[in-house]
Order: structure tokens, then sequence, then C-alpha cells
């Protein structure tokens, strides 16, 4: 007899006061993350800041402004010897990244899980390829090539260009793995070759995304090659080097003025050409 | 009485573009189940958004519950909007969010920003919920996740939501056209059913004309922007539908 009426009592039916209380517990779970996250934050500001920084030889604050302000000034004398490391830095920074897409055409067509030839092999490689580039900073690269192919602009060139492979082919295999299968079923279906469908099915999906990530690649590019120099690898960094190396603070703020333009003037060009293209 | 009051409503996306709308005027009363039909592109969505302003109408004027929509400042048209139902044709749910927060989400022109942050809405909205997820037959789903239900339950929560503002009218924008013809006579007869209940004056877009007949009792023909036919639903025929719908075969 009562076993006919048990159904309430196996799933008892939700109410506000539940809702109410399970709110109330994730309120107060979120109330304790929040607070470990803020101990840590202190914890590390007790290591990392107040610890570890040598308070003494910073002195007042009179002094560490008059340290600052040693920056502020124009070497005009230096303007004649940045226009070539200036063209350089760009140079730099347009040939290694061309040549890193260049390496990204099979990085990405390996690592795209849907397109990748025979995947037990060269989806791991691209991914390994991938992962490599991005996880070591480019100025480590630098010093590698620099030891490999000696001072100047190639080394620079390298660098940038194998660092650029990460990222530029991990969003164009994102962008390929993210296709709409229809058109490639299209094709197919029309008797279409594989590289038929990499040109009529994929290429004009992947095109407008490929073309945005390298610009910006570019663009990061002009920033990185800017600092290349500073391990020997062309370009402005060696310039900046000299001036931090002798003391000639005007002429480091110089140098500074002078990439901050060549990143405008990139950031600008890359704007105008991603509208055109988009 | 009339909840909503249209005197030569015109409309148009841009300054220079075309007009969607010309010169449409009509009146919904309180216990009117309203259906506007018409071929695609002639303006019924744009009617709709006309009258909680998603869309800004260029002349003419809107009367809700005694109040000029067209006029209102920003703060008194979210007021208004609070007061007017929408019930999507995508259900435009919020999909990683459980069905009880797509219902709460209802009360959200109720709820300060403070009690936002923390979800923490009031024990009698939350009754309220349960019981209009109750009415809709999904209070077995009160804690799974929007995007894991079917069509005909996304839109049951749609309906939930939009009765949650306890609304003085519900605007229906296509509220089946993405499911099936089964689910959406059911759905329509929930929503009809609802509103009788709750005395919720409707203004449904329907392209799929025997439902319009069979649900509404008033109909409005639009084509091209004009508005072709106004009556009650007895009134509509085959000879003026196909006059309606003579565009869409162009």
């Amino acid at each position: 007899m009562s076993d006919m009426h048990d159904d309430d009592a196996i799933a008892p039916r939700i109410t506000s006061d539940i809702i109410l209380e399970r709110r109330r517990k994730s309120r107060y779970f979120q109330g304790c993350v929040y607070l470990v996250l803020g101990a840590l934050v202190v914890w590390s500001i007790q290591v990392t800041i107040i610890e570890d920084t040598d308070w003494e030889r910073m002195g007042s604050v009179a002094q560490v402004l008059e340290s600052a302000n040693r920056f502020f000034g124009i070497d005009y004398a230096l303007f004649k010897d940045l226009l070539v490391p200036t063209i350089e830095t760009f140079m730099i920074a347009c040939l290694g990244t061309l040549l890193g897409v260049i390496i990204c055409i099979p990085a990405a067509w390996f690592g795209a899980k849907n397109i990748t030839p025979f995947k037990p092999i060269t989806y791991p490689i691209a991914r390994m390829m991938m992962t490599i580039s991005r996880s070591i900073h480019e100025i480590v690269w630098a010093l590698f090539f620099v030891a490999v192919v000696g001072l100047g602009a190639l080394p620079g060139i390298f660098a940038l260009a194998v660092r650029s492979v990460g990222f530029i082919a991990k969003m164009s295999a994102e962008a390929i793995e993210d296709i709409d299968p229809g058109p490639v079923e299209a094709i197919r279906s029309v008797g279409g070759s594989n590289f038929q469908i990499l040109l009529y099915a994929i290429l004009p999906q992947i095109w407008p995304q490929v073309i945005g990530v390298i610009i910006f690649e570019w663009e990061i590019n002009i920033r990185r090659s800017a600092i290349l120099g500073l391990v020997g690898a062309g370009g402005l960094g060696l310039v900046f080097f000299r001036q931090m190396n002798t003391f000639n603070y005007h002429g480091v703020m110089t140098v500074i003025i002078a990439v901050f333009g060549l990143i405008v003037i990139g950031e600008v060009v890359s704007h105008r050409i991603r509208r055109s293209l988009i | 009485m009339a909840i909503l009051e249209i005197s030569n409503l015109h409309a148009s996306y841009s300054v220079t573009g075309p007009e969607i709308l010309k010169d449409i005027s009509f009146t919904v009363e309180d216990d009117d189940f309203f259906a506007i039909i018409g071929p695609s592109g002639a303006g019924k969505s744009t009617l709709i958004r006309c009258i909680n302003r998603l869309v800004e109408p260029s002349k003419g004027e809107i009367i809700f519950d005694g109040r000029n929509v067209t006029k209102l400042p920003k703060r008194e048209l979210r007021t208004l909007r609070r007061d007017i139902g929408v019930i999507f044709q995508e259900f435009n749910l919020i999909e990683r969010m459980s069905v009880m927060d797509n219902v709460l989400s209802g009360r959200l022109g109720y709820t300060s920003n403070l009690r936002t942050l923390f979800r923490a809405f009031p024990r009698k909205d939350i009754d309220h919920g349960l019981q209009l997820l109750d009415r809709v037959g999904l209070i077995e789903f009160v804690d799974k996740r929007a995007d894991e239900l079917s069509g005909g339950q996304r839109q049951r929560v749609g309906i939930a939501r939009a009765l949650m503002q306890n609304p003085k009218m519900l605007l229906l924008d296509e509220p089946t056209s993405a499911l099936d013809p089964k689910i959406s006579r059911e759905i329509m007869g929930l929503i009809k059913q609802m509103a009788t209940e709750l005395k919720v004056p409707c203004l449904c877009n329907i392209h799929d004309v025997q439902l319009a007949m069979e649900f509404c009792n008033k109909i409005i023909g639009l084509q091209d922007g004009y508005m072709k036919f106004y009556g009650p639903t007895e009134e509509m025929n085959k000879e003026k539908l196909d006059d309606i719908y003579a565009m869409e075969v162009l």
C-alpha cells in the first residue's frame, strides 16, 4: 500500500529552500577561493618584492625620481647612426616572418588532425615543432643562432622565423580543424583530389584568419627584432646595448623613441592591411 | 482596453536606406492573441522589434500601456522592457548556464547589479521560477545546462523566462520556426494556454499561416512593409492570403 506513494520519497521535489541553500554554499565556496587567492598574492609580494629588493640602494623617493630623470633627454648626435639599424630591424622582422610562414606550411598541414597525412607520426612531429618554437624565448633562439652562424642580421632572422612558427602554425592548424566540412564533401563528391580539396575547400575558408594571424605575428616580430641586438643579432638592439654600456642615458631614450616610432608604423600598416583584406 | 496602439509607424535601418515598415497602424486589445503574417522580408521582425525599441522607429507613434514608447528616455525604456516579455525564434538562451539561471534571468530587470553578481535572487523569484518550470514541464531539468536540452525544451525555457517578468504583453518572434511541426503545435498551444491563464495579450510573428489561423484571433498581413490585411481571423481567406504571399513567387 505504502509502496505506491513512495515515488515522492525517492525523488524529493526540488524547492526554493534547496536552491537557496545551494547558492549560499556556492557563494561561501567562492569566498574561500578568493581568500586563498588573495593570501597567495600577499605572500608573493612579501617574498619577491619586500624581502628581495635592495631598498637601501634604491634610496629615497627623490633619489628614485632622479635616477629615472636621467633618461629624459634626446641625444641628437645619435640620429645619423640610427637610420641603418632601424631599417635593419624592420627588415629582420619582415624576412623572419616570411621565413616563419614558409616553415609553417608543412607544420600547419601536419598539425591539423583532419588533414595530417599520417596521423601517428606527422601529427606529433608538427605539434612538437610548435611547442618547441613557442616555449623557447626569442632571445634564447637568437643566442643559439648567433653561436651557430655568427653575429649579424642572419641569426636574428632565423630566431624570429623559428619563434614565429609556434603561433602561426598553431592558429592555422586550428583554423583548418574548425572548417565547415560541407565544402570538403562537395569537392570530394565532384571527384576532386586531395590537393584540389586543399585549394578549393580548405584554403578559401581559412585564408582571412591565417592572414590576420600572420600580420599580427609580423607586428610582434618588429618588437622582437628591436631587442635581438642585445645578444648580437643586429638591428636597433645593438645600438641600445652600446648606449646602455656607456651610460649614455639620453642615447638610450633616443633608441627607445626610434623603436617606438617603428612599432607605431608597424601597427598602422598592419591595421590598414587587415582592414583591406577582411 | 487596448494594451498597445500603433499609429502610422515607419521604420528603416538607415536614414538613406529603404523603408522596412510603411505606415503601420493597429491596436492590440487586452485579450488578443495577435498574429503578424507575411513572406520573408516583409518586415515582421522589424515590427516586433520596434515595439520594445530594439529597432528605432523613424516615424509614428507606439503607445504601450499608456506610455509613449518612441519618446521614452533610456532608464524608462528599461522599465518598459521589463513589462514586455519576448520569446525568440532561436530561443536566445544563455547556453552555458543552468535552466534555473536562464529562467531567473527574466528577473534581471528587477535585480540590482550587486545581487546579479552573486546570483542572489530573492526566494519569491526562485519560487516563481520553479512554479513556471513545473508548468512548462521542465521541473526535472532545473539543474541541467541549457545546451543539454532539445529545441522544444529550450523554447519552454524561453517561455518560462518571458513569463518570469510578469509581463503585460508577450512579443513572439517566430517562436516555432526552429521546431518541427508537431513540437511547434505543442509550443503554440502552451503559449496560448499560459497567456490565457495569466491574461497576457500576445503579438506573434509567424510564417506558418495554418498555425496563425488556428491559434490567433486577429491577423495582420504584411507585404514589403505595407499592411495588406488587418482584421479578425475569420475574415482571412485563401484569396487574401494569396494576395499577401504574391510577392514571394516573384
